[in-house]
């Protein structure tokens, strides 16, 4: 059984790989050394302009590669270990497990843009209806597992967290709302289909472990080159932002109630999905923007124009206005609630 | 010879995980072609509605054998994907 020995290796080999990383990170935490960069704007003045974005990329990656290898690594293997096949047989259940599952599954299988929309229509399609769909699409890009892991690392467990309640709460009421207007209702009506899914056509078929192993790991190595070139550009500009951007400019404009408003309305159309917010939020921050207009600012990526267009191809353009409105609207109200609570509006 | 079809369901236009799959089902084609299995790869719109009325609701990228989902929301590897064929040959002849 020569083959089977080296199956056993290569899954060997990989889970040391994933045991050393997840190591890393808690050793990190033990030890609280910072994950996040260490500069301050104020550190910026003694570099020329050239300096800026070199030196700035060098703190982050000295810092943060620990925390994007276990956020990178993570995403990759829970996407291939989460039970897909049996999410897809209760997906066509009742409404209720329709808004269950939506805000249960999309942290965890929307770290690929491109799964997004597929998914938004499978759960159109296949019975759970509109309300459920919409549920998964607000929630998708507001708390998949690289955006908690990041924000988390990055800025801090408290903002990660009200974050993720913030998004279920969003994504519910938009859900919910949309369901109930007439003009959501005619596109389920347009879309549904009564499926009986005969049970014979799909038999998964279960890779050994190794296969899996490496399948995740090769995802993961996906999501980051597809991620991390834009990452460091966003980081190029954010380093500029930081060091040009007078601290009096935040302070007046991202501030109090207007400080809300304005981070929530550039936070929308600013959104890559690069989680440059992130750094650019980060930035900010240290800045003088207040916690609040901070929540807003990431909370206002789901209303993003490339997503908004590529879902108006399926659903009704009056649909994706409604959710952009409702998000809009509860990004600000929790941007106001999260400033009130920790003083900081 | 014997006759497979193998299709990919994934996205239109396609995402790049999916033409990952499409890739190394070609290579598996590829191969099992000397062993007399000839292996036919269409493409399936997964948001399509007669992908959906066939198989439901999946996970992009997706990969189904003789009109069975074998995988979806991964990128098998070649040998994977060889494997898989030859048991749909085998299950095919009793």
């Amino acid at each position: 059984m020569k083959e089977s020995g080296i199956r056993h290796l290569r899954s060997a080999v990989m889970l040391t790989f994933i045991t050393i990383v997840i190591g890393l990170l808690i050793y990190s935490r033990i030890q609280s050394y910072s994950l996040a960069p260490t500069m301050k704007p104020a550190d910026f003045s003694k570099y020329s302009w050239y300096e800026i974005p070199l030196y700035y990329l060098w703190d982050y990656a000295s810092h943060g590669w620990i925390c994007l290898l276990f956020a990178f690594m993570t995403a990759g293997l829970v996407y291939e270990f989460v039970p897909k096949e049996a999410i897809t047989r209760y997906m066509g259940g009742s409404k209720i497990t329709g808004y269950g599952l939506a805000l249960g599954i999309a942290p965890f299988l929307t770290v690929c843009s491109c799964t997004m929309v597929p998914l938004f229509a499978g759960i159109l399609y296949t019975g759970a209806g509109i309300g459920p769909a919409i549920t998964f699409l607000l929630m998708a890009p507001a708390s998949n597992i690289l955006t908690i892991l990041l924000t988390g690392e990055m800025i801090s467990w408290e903002i990660a967290g009200f974050r993720v309640i913030a998004s279920i709460c969003v994504a519910l009421i938009a859900g919910v709302v949309i369901s109930k207007t007439s003009w959501g209702k005619a596109v389920e009506r347009e879309h549904q289909r009564p499926i009986s899914r005969p049970q014979k056509t799909v038999q998964m078929v279960m890779p050994p472990l190794d296969e899996r192993l490496s399948a995740s790991l090769k995802f993961a190595g996906y999501l980051a080159k597809q991620i991390l070139p834009f990452f460091v550009l966003g980081l190029v500009a954010v380093s500029y932002v930081e060091a040009y951007l007078p601290e009096d400019i935040v302070s007046k404009y991202l501030t109090g109630i207007t400080g809300v408003l304005i981070a929530s309305v550039i936070g929308g159309p600013l959104y890559t999905p690069t989680l440059v917010e992130i750094v650019l939020g980060r930035g900010l921050l240290k800045l003088g923007m207040s916690q609040g207009a901070l929540l807003s600012w990431l909370m206002g990526q789901p209303y993003d124009i490339a997503n908004a267009l590529a879902v108006s191809r399926i659903a009704k353009w009056k649909v994706v206005l409604t959710y952009m409105i409702v998000a809009w609207m509860g990004s600000v109200a929790f941007g106001i609630l999260y400033g009130s609570i920790t003083g900081s509006l | 010879m014997k006759q497979i079809t193998l299709e990919v369901i994934g996205p239109d236009p396609p995402c790049i995980r999916c033409l990952m799959l499409k890739k190394n089902a070609q290579k598996a084609a590829e191969k099992l072609r000397g062993d007399g299995i000839s292996v036919e790869i269409k493409n399936l719109n997964i948001m399509a509605e007669e992908t959906i009325m066939k198989y439901g609701f999946l996970f992009s990228p997706a990969m189904a054998v003789n009109d069975i989902v074998k995988f979806m929301g991964m990128v098998p590897s070649e040998e994977e994907i060889e494997r898989v064929i030859i048991e749909a040959c085998h299950s095919g002849r009793s």
